[in-house]
This record gives C-alpha cells, structure tokens and sequence, in this order.
C-alpha cells in the first residue's frame, strides 16, 4: 500500500497537469477551428478574389479580343491586333484558372464551359474569320459579317454569361461571408463553452485534490478538537484513510496522544495518589489507602507498607498496613535497616525489580487456591534523602515500564506525604496536647478566680470588720468624752450600785437572820401542833400543822440558800481554814442521808479510796455543805436505784484540766453519783446559776428552790475548787467535786475574798458598757436617712456643672443623703479644686460648660495618676452613641443622662461607691 | 494537707500515693454519683483534684476517705463539695469582644426568625444570661426570644433567677458593657440596694431557668443558639464528647454555637461546623 501512497504534492500536481491538458485540448481545438476559419478567410479573399479577378479578365479578354479585333477590321493596323492575339492566348489560361476554382461547382463549371463555349465560337465564328477576312481585304465579307454579327451577339451572351457567372460568384462570396460569420460566432460560442469547461474540469479538480487534502486535515482536526473539547479524552484516535502527509501527521499525532496518555495516566494515578493523602491524619490510614489504591493499579495481588521508625540505632522499618492479606500470613512484622531486601531497600535507597521470582516465600491466597508471584517489586519513599518508608508489591504479572515510571512519579510525592501525615500527626498531637493545656491552664485560671474571690471575699469580710471597727473607733473617740463622762457617772453609778448591792446583801442576810427567828417559833410550834401528843387536834388538822410545818421547813431551806447566797455576794463568808479528816466524811454523810435511802428505798454506797491522804486543808464547814446540797439532790431527783459517794485523789488531768491555778498541794476528787433523771447537755451550765432548775415541770415536780447547787458552785469557787458536772438522761448524773488541799491559805482568806467581790462589782460598769454599744449602734442607723446610709454617709463628690439650678438642686438631694459636695462651676475650676484635694470618692461631670468642656476635663483628670481610678459619671444631654463613646474615650467610668432620674443616678452611684472584688 | 499526710505515713510510697489518691478520687466520685445522683465521674480529674484538695483544706482532712465519710453521713456537706466543683467564675459581658461580635455578627443572621430559641448551658449565676437578655433588648430581639438557661448546681439557678448581683462587681460589668458595644445607659437597667444591683424584671421575663446536668440528660428543645462558655474545660473528652453530641443534636439547622474563649470543638465534630468567627469561638452547625 505504501507503495502506491499517494502524496499532497502528487495530487496538486496531477490536478494542475490535468487541467493543462484540458487547456491544452481546449487551445488545439480553437487554433484548429481558427486555422479552419483562415482558410475559409483565405478562400474568399484569394480564390473569390481571383475568381472574380479571372472572370473579369476573361471578360476583359473578351472584350479587349473584340475591340482589338473590331479597331483592326477598321484599320487594318496589325497593332490593333495585338490585344486580341494576347487575349486569345490570355483568356484560355485565365479560363483554366477560374476553371479550378470552381471545379468544386458543377453548375458554375457548366455556365464556365458555357462561356468557353462562347468565346470559343465567337473566336472561331467572328474573330478569326473576321481577321482572316481584313487580312484578305474582304470588306464585303466584313461588312456582312457585321450586318449579321453574330459576333457582337456572341459577346453580349457572353457578358451576359459572364455577369450571370460573376453574379453567381458574388452570391457564393457572400453565401461564404455569412457562412464564415456564422462558423465565427459558432467559434466564439465554442471559446466560451471550452472556457466553461476548463473551468468546471479545473474546478471539480481542485475542488476533489483540495477535497482530499482538506477532509483529512478536517477529520484530523476534528479529531484533535474532540480530544480537547471532551476534557482530555486522550482514548481517542485520529483515523485517517489516506496515504498521505496528513496520515503521517496522524500517526505523530497518535503518538503524542498515545505518550500524553500515558503520561496522563500516571499523573493521573499520581494526583489521585497524592489527592488520597489529603485529609488523612495517621500513617496507618495513609499506608492502608495507599495500597488499596496502588495495588489494583499496578494489577498487584500483594502489597505490604513498611514504615520507618525511632531514631539511631533503633531504626527499624515496621508493617503498618497489607494489602490482600491477612497480617499474620505475609509480610515480617519489622526489618532492621539493611535486613532483607525491605532493609536493604531502605538503606541503599534503591528499588528492586525482582521479575521472576521463584519459591517466593509468600503464596497467594485466592477462594480457589494458591500460586506464585511473577514478579515483586521493592520501593523505597524517601524525604529529603531519607528513607522514610517501603512498599512492597507482588504480582502475577510483570511489572510493566508505566507501572515503574509511576511509582517512579509517586515516589517524591509520596515521600512529601508520608513527612507531611506523619508531621500533621505530631501537630495534631501538639495540638491536642496544647489545647488540654490551654484548657487546662484555663480551668486553673478559673478556679484560682475562684479562690481568688473567695479570698477577695473574705479579705472584703475583713475590710469592712475593719472599717467597720474603725467606724466604731471613730465613734468611739467621737464620743469619748461623753464616754468618760459617762464613765463618770457610771463608775459614781457603780459604787453606788456596789454599795446598794453590799446593802442589798447586807439587808438580805440580815433579813433572812430575822426572818428565822419568827420561822423558827412557827416550825416548832406547827411540830409541837402535828405531834398532837395531847390527842386535842382532829387527823385533819394534824395534817394541817404538819403541812404548816413542811412548808415552813422548805421555807427555811431557801431562806438559808438565800443567805448563804447573798453572804457569798456580799463578801461575808468567812472561810475557816483547817484540818479536815477525810475519813470522817463518809461517816458524817453516811449518817445524814441513810435515813433518806431508807425512806425513799434507795441504795446508799460511800467509797473511800485507801490512798486519799488523811488530812485535807480545807473549810470543812463548807465542804459538808457542798457535799450536802450534792448529795440532797441527788436523793431528791432519783426516784429509784442507787446513790453513791465516792472519795479519791483527783487525777492529774482534771486538776489541769479545771483547776490549772493550782499548784500546791494534793486534790480529792468527790464524787456523787445517782440513777435519777439526768440533765440535758445544753442545761448543764445553767444549772448552777442561782434559781434554775432544768425547767419549770422540774421545779413543781421535785421541789427545790434551785439555789443549792448554785451555792455549792459559789462555794466551790470559793474552795478553789471545781465542780464537774457528768450527766445523762434519764441514765443519772454524776458531780464530781474537786478540792485543792490549801494549807497556806488560812490568814488571807478574807482579803482575797474581798478582793473577789471587787472584781465582780466592776461587773455591773462592763455590762453597762455592754449595753451601751448596741445602743451606739442604734444611734447611727437610726440618725441616717436611708437605710443605706453608710455607703453614701460621708462620701466626698464633686459635682461639676454650670447650671446653678441643677447644682442647687443635685446638692440638696446629695447631701440629703449625707454626702460632702464640693462644686465646681466649670472644668476649670474642677482642675483647681483636684490639685487642691485628692480625696474625692466620684466626680459628676457636666459635658456641655463653658471654659472647658467635660471632655477637656475629663482627660485632663485622667492624666493625673492620683485620679487614675477616682468614678467619672458624666452627665450627659440625652446624648447620641456617639456622645457617649467620647465620654467613654474621654475617661468617663459611666455615664447618664440628663435629666436625671434620681433613683437611677443613686443606683449608679451605688455601683461607683462601692468597693469592688476581683479588679 | 495530703502532703503532710504523705509525709506522716512513710510506708507509703510516692508512687502508690498517687495511685491510691486516684483510688479514692474515684470512691468520691462513685460514692457522690450513687447517693446523689450528681455524676462528677468524667469531671477533668486534675481540677476535680484540686477542689477536693481545697475542700480538706478548709475541713482540715486528711484523706480523700474522710471527706467520703462526711459526704456520705454529714447532712448537707454534699451541697458544699457540689460548691466547690461547680466553678461559678463569671460575670457580666464576659470577654466584651465575644459579645461585640455577637451583637455584629449573629444578631443580624438571626433577625429574621419568627422565634429565637437560646441555650445557656452551664449558666452558672446567670450573669451572662443577663447580659445576652440585653444585648438582645437594644437590639429589639427580646420580645420574640426565650432564653433558656440551665445549671446542673440548683442553688445557682435559684440565685440566677433573682437577676441580683453583688454592687462590689457591678463597675466591672459596667465596662465590659460598654466594652461589648452597649448603646444604652447600664444603669437603666438596674436598680439597687446597698449591696445589689436588681436587674428589671422585663428583661427576666423571657428567661426560663431549669436544672441540666449535661453529664447526665438528655437534650430539651431545639435551639438557634447555644451558648456554652468556659464549662466544656472542666470535662474530660469523653464527656466533652457527649456534651458535643448532646449540642449538635439540640442545635437548628444553622445554628449558632458560642465557646468559651479558650474552647474548641473536638475533632470528631469539627467537620460539622463552620467557624463563623474563629477567635470568638462562634461556630455554625452545617
């Protein structure tokens, strides 16, 4: 085929060489009919020439014959004789001229013999014997002749033939002009159609060469145009079915389609490699999608990602992801650099193309069974010059160049990208790690705010104890001398109020003395009376007297306790101080209260402890009575069970415990024990305060006036001793009495009980003064007009405003509410009475005044670092936004508008008087 | 306390300290979770900590198990440990900006709803719920939004409620207002007694308060905004995812999520917002 490709240039050629031949053709046939035309030309202008010519020459010869032959008959002269010789020999040759001319013509070859005919008889009839006859001098014969003359009849058919001929000849000539003309026109018709012809030959033969050529280059670029429009569908083949450039240049173009496609197809691959990293954070999932989209690509059946890791000598390459495997079956699970062909990969940075590869270790494992790879190929992902990764792949097939090439692409990338994921992994790391920071630090921001408020708080707490007491303070040294002055008359007061008391103990000793006498005849009278020995009283009014008498006995009790009391209180108890013998103690009680458990059919224990010393120094009087009152109430409130005395040296936890003055001598523990009702905790203290009992239902319950334990407490103190109370109930009681052994104490005793008395009349100066300081407080509340007073009481303002009425008005409210108010006229001034005087607690602050302007003032204020923090309110005319930026701007704190709503300017104050926390 | 503690008991060693300090941790918490119900279990076990830490201070205790004891047989000490773990660092206007870019940003997104339903997560004293109630009002925005407000401490609701917060505060609130691109007066807002500012009622009046415990329930509404502003650091991820999950659910299409400056969405839920405003911690649900 090749050998009969046909070429562009052979085809321009032959269209070119065909229609020359057409012009050629077309050229021969016009010069031919143009040479056909010439001829017919040339006949009319040569042969009718010559024809008419040699007719006239006949004609003429003709003629001349006759007049040569007429002027010699005449004359006789030979010389006239001449013409006629020349035309006779003249005519004939004339003759046999026009005769081949008009051979071609039968009917002018007839007229033309005709006219030979005639001129030969008029040569032989009239010229020659008419000649023969002027020779012979026949005149006669002449003359006949010329009467006849049929000779001039001869040569008028002869004219008449001749015009006749030439007439003829005329008509052929011109039947020939318009013959010609006629072939002329039919010529320049055939010109044009040859014309038309060449060109429609000359086109449809261009039109098919161009044809060829333009259809291919169409198709190619059709085809190309295809490729491009359909977004680089590079399957596409330009198909050309000549054999010609074009074809070649299809072929190149297939060729170039076919590299870029495959290029494309790796940059494709490539792109899709590297778009696959995109968003992928762990190397593990990058290995894994790196091979399930390689693998099919490559046609690999095998694939396992060996990623490198730790440092130094430590490095090792470790599968991090298998492609058509389970990870235990295929694949070391790591190689040390250098180990196996994935280490020595990795180490010589090179790739291995192992394409047959018998008795590989691994089989491939498909449903239906197992076979060999073909071909393994090893290849190491560097970054910057670091292997940072292997592949390695199996297949059944051969890997093919493109399969190398692009991996030879990935390669760089998939370095970039394995650096990139593990980089993105150390940042999302870092980032995570930071963000736990930055919260961490946050919720530890958070909780020392917390903490820090909380001091704040409690610091706040403080402050305003002290302020508060300082408050006080100054109160307190307001009203100092009201305070000595009181003082005064207080202390005036107490010792009048110590003297009434000694008084009142004095008259209630003294009292109760009296008062036993005229008891003491009722209770032995209204015995005498319930004894009834003469038998004179009814039962009734036995019991009676014996109820007389009881309640005079009760009677009796209290008024002793009562005594005993106020002899306390009055310093009028005279401690005797003296050996006690223990011993006799248990007795004496043993004595008095046995009949008592007997009556009320109670147990009665009395302990005494071998190791308490004989001898106590002590006032043994007051010791019994102590120990009396202890042991009557226990009796009296234990309804069944068992009272106990128990005597022993007290421990020395107790004695530090209660009694840490003492240093001296040993201290016996007495203690009183029972199963009676018990006494609430919270009663406890309150016992042994004169007139108390547990509560009322106690009292009517069990008798008793309440003052017997408070005497022993006011005894015991007296003893320096100490009375420990243990007790729970319903459970019983016990009272624990402990009593230091005095022996130096004897002489002093009433000094220092003085002295005691002493201190407890000062009692009645601190109470008052006690009860004076709640009354202070009340003072101050009720002195404030509003109840949040203290906020706003003595707080300094300055008020800066122009308007005299608005400043009349502001400073009345203001200090109303017990405020100072400092006003300054304009910011000027302000500026003035700043420098003077710092410790204004909130400036108000008119904008619009004249001199200088509240926003001059304010930055003018800010810019004294004593007035850095001191509240600005400005007062602003129902100000735009924007107004209130400039207050802002300018160094206002807050700021209102006028005209002020009063409880809203109050509240703000509130907020600016007040100390803050946490700023 | 415990370190002196640690240093009584030489017997035990450093390293078991600190695992036994995380076995009692984890007693308190369980002891707390099922006689109270209050699930502090996936509380950031470092600041849980510490608040215990703070906690036996103040008692002045020695161990972790003690204050378990107190917490279990002691009658109201609960409420005081809930007190100290419920962090109520707040105030009005907290970080201007966020409320600048708020009022700038989402307000005009959200104009066109016929009703704005919004969620204070973790309001603690209800500061921030004021404030959002403000913004809102200048922007004309009040009358058609209810503002749901939700702590898991019923104590704070109750103090949020009033709208009363301590004068000793209120200059600091004050600037952030003014800060946060306020165009009104603050103090038209309020009004007050010698330690309270008392917020109006109207602004109050489309407020709605609840106890939440995001640890534990489940969502209650949907929601074009939610707002949840330094609570999310005092879980651990997992709750945290929770909580995501919890806010992702209750969130509108196209709602709004507001962070706490220090805040991020976690990972996992980060593809299912836009930042809006990254440095404020405004996201949009996709």
């Amino acid at each position: 085929m090749r050998n009969l490709r046909l070429n562009i240039r052979w085809k321009i050629l032959i269209g070119y060489f065909l229609i020359i031949c057409f012009v050629g053709v077309s050229i021969l046939i016009v010069s031919s009919r143009i040479s056909s035309l010439q001829g017919e030309i040339e006949t009319i202008t040569t042969r009718d020439i010559e024809v008419h010519n040699l007719i006239s020459m006949i004609r003429y010869n003709a003629i001349s014959m006759e007049t040569s032959q007429r002027g010699y008959v005449i004359t006789g002269t030979d010389n006239y004789l001449d013409p006629y010789n020349r035309g006779k020999s003249e005519w004939e040759a004339n003759y046999n001229a026009l005769y081949q001319y008009l051979s071609y013509d039968p009917s002018s070859i007839k007229s033309l013999e005709e006219i030979k005919l005639t001129i030969q008889n008029w040569i032989t009839e009239a010229g020659e014997p008419t000649i023969a006859m002027r020779k012979a001098n026949n005149t006669q014969g002449i003359i006949d002749f010329f009467n006849e003359d049929t000779g001039k009849q001869q040569i008028d058919d002869l004219r008449a033939q001749l015009e006749n001929l030439r007439q003829k000849e005329v008509t052929a000539t011109k039947n020939h002009i318009v013959e010609l003309k006629n072939r002329n026109d039919i010529l320049i018709i055939s010109l044009y159609l040859m014309l038309i012809i060449v060109s429609i030959i000359s086109f449809i033969i261009v039109s098919f060469v161009s044809g060829t050529i333009v259809k291919t280059i169409k198709d190619v670029v059709k085809t190309i145009t295809e490729i491009a429009s359909s977004g680089g569908d590079l399957s596409t083949r330009i198909t050309v079915n000549t054999h010609d450039e074009i074809k070649d240049l299809a072929d190149a173009t297939n060729n170039l389609l076919e590299n870029l496609n495959d290029q494309y197809w790796i940059q494709e691959k490539v792109a899709e490699v590297a778009t696959m990293n995109q968003g992928i954070n762990d190397v593990e999932t990058l290995a894994g999608s790196f091979l399930t989209k390689l693998s099919p690509i490559l046609n690999a059946v095998y694939g396992v990602f060996y990623i490198r890791t730790g440092n130094g000598d430590s490095q090792r390459l470790v599968k991090c992801a298998s492609y058509a495997a389970s990870d235990e079956e295929i694949g070391h699970g790591s190689f040390r650099l250098g180990e196996g062909l994935i280490g020595q990969a990795a180490l010589e940075k090179r790739t291995f193309l192992l394409n047959t590869a018998p008795g590989h270790r691994i089989n491939l494992t498909s449903g239906l069974g197992k076979m060999e790879p073909k071909s393994i190929l090893i290849i190491p992902f560097e970054f910057e010059g670091k292997v940072a990764a292997v592949v390695e792949f199996a297949s059944v097939e051969s890997f093919t160049s493109q399969h190398l090439k692009l991996l030879e692409q990935i390669e760089s990338h998939f370095g970039v990208a394995i650096n990139s994921v593990q980089g993105r992994m150390e940042v999302e790391r870092l980032l995570s790690e930071s963000q736990v920071m930055t919260e961490e630090l946050q919720t530890q921001t958070e909780e020392l705010q917390t903490q820090s408020e909380e001091l704040q708080m409690q610091q706040e707490e403080m402050r305003m104890t002290t302020e508060h007491l300082e408050e006080q303070n100054l109160f307190a040294e307001q009203k100092t001398k009201e305070l000595e002055k009181a003082k005064e008359e207080l202390e005036t007061y107490s010792e009048q109020l110590r003297r009434s008391s000694q008084y009142k103990s004095n008259f209630l000793a003294n009292m109760s003395h009296e008062l036993r006498t005229p008891l003491n005849s009722i209770l032995i009278l209204s015995q005498m009376l319930a004894e009834n020995e003469n038998e004179t009283l009814s039962t009734e009014e036995a019991a009676y007297a014996k109820v007389i008498h009881t309640s005079g006995n009760d009677l009796l009790t209290l008024i002793d306790d009562i005594l005993d009391l106020s002899k306390v209180e009055a310093g009028k108890i005279i401690l005797t101080m003296d050996e006690v013998n223990v011993s006799e103690i248990p007795e004496h009680m043993n004595l008095l209260f046995s009949p008592v458990a007997e009556t009320k059919n109670l147990t009665f224990h009395i302990q005494l402890d071998s190791d308490v010393p004989q001898l106590l120094f002590t006032d043994g009087q007051r010791l019994q009575q102590i120990l009396k009152n202890l042991l009557s109430n226990a009796f009296k409130f234990t309804k069944n069970g068992s009272v106990s005395l128990t005597i022993e040296n007290a421990s020395l936890e107790d004695i530090q415990k209660h009694i840490p003055e003492h240093t001296g001598d040993h201290v016996l523990a007495i203690s009183v024990a029972d199963t009676g009702i018990g006494i609430p905790v919270d009663k406890q203290q309150l016992i042994f305060e004169a007139f108390q009992q547990v509560d009322g239902e106690t009292n009517r319950q069990y008798g008793g006036t309440g003052l017997g334990l408070s005497i022993c407490n006011e005894f015991t103190k007296l003893l320096r001793g100490h009375i420990i109370i243990d007790s729970t109930l319903h459970k019983g009681s016990v009272f624990t009495l402990l009593v230091p052994s005095l022996p130096d104490m004897e002489k002093e005793q009433l000094v220092f009980l003085n002295q005691e008395i002493a201190a407890t009349a000062e009692r009645p100066l601190e109470a008052a003064a006690v009860v004076s300081a709640p009354d202070v407080a009340d003072y101050t509340v009720t002195n404030s007009t509003d109840y949040e007073g203290p906020l706003f009481k003595g707080k300094n303002i300055l008020l800066v405003e122009d308007d005299s009425r608005n400043i009349f008005a502001l400073v009345k409210v203001l200090e109303n509410k017990g405020m100072n108010v400092t006003v300054a006229n304009n910011g000027k001034q302000c500026l003035e009475i700043i420098e003077k005087r710092t410790n204004f607690d909130l400036i108000l602050m008119d904008i619009m005044m004249p001199i200088m302007d509240g926003y001059e003032t304010m930055k003018a204020i800010r810019l004294d670092p004593t007035h850095k923090h001191t509240p600005i309110i400005a007062l602003t005319a129902k100000a735009m936004k924007s107004d209130r930026e400039k207050c802002l701007d300018a160094g206002a704190s807050d700021y209102i508008s006028k005209p002020l709503n009063m409880d809203q300017l109050f509240s703000l104050m509130r907020v600016w008087l007040t100390k803050q926390v946490g700023h | 306390m415990s370190q002196s503690w640690s240093e009584d008991s030489e017997s035990i060693e450093e390293l078991s300290y600190s695992e036994l300090e995380q076995i009692e941790i984890n007693l308190l918490l369980d002891g707390i979770y099922h006689a109270y119900g209050c699930d502090f279990r996936n509380y950031l076990r470092t600041s849980i900590r510490r608040r215990i830490q703070h906690r036996m201070n103040l008692e002045g205790l020695n161990t972790i198990t003690s204050l378990l004891e107190k917490v279990l047989h002691e009658p109201g000490f609960i409420d005081k440990l809930q007190n100290d773990f419920s962090i109520k660092v707040t105030e009005m206007f907290r970080d201007p900006s966020f409320f600048a870019a708020f009022r700038s940003e989402i307000v005009p997104l959200l104009r066109g709803l016929p009703e704005i339903r919004i969620w204070h997560a973790g309001c603690a004293t209800g500061e921030e719920v004021y404030s959002m109630a403000i913004l809102l009002l200048e922007e004309g925005l009040l009358d058609k939004t209810k503002i749901y407000a939700t702590d898991m401490n019923e104590h704070v609701i109750d103090s949020a409620k009033l709208g009363k917060f301590p004068l000793k505060r209120m200059q600091a609130f004050t600037k952030n207002y003014l800060h946060a691109g306020g165009n009104k007066e603050f103090s038209s807002y309020y009004t007050t007694d010698s330690e309270h500012a008392m917020f109006h009622s109207d602004i109050k009046k489309n407020m709605t308060f609840a106890q939440h415990n995001l640890a534990t329930d489940r969502s209650f509404n949907e929601f074009h905004v939610i707002l949840c502003r330094n609570v999310l650091i005092y879980f651990d991820p997992h709750l945290q995812n929770r909580v995501h999950d919890l806010f992702f659910e209750s969130l509108a299409p196209h709602g709004f999520l507001a962070l706490g400056n220090m805040e991020s969405i976690i990972s996992t839920h980060k593809t299912q917002y836009e930042d809006i405003n990254a440095s404020e911690r405004i996201f949009r649900k996709n």
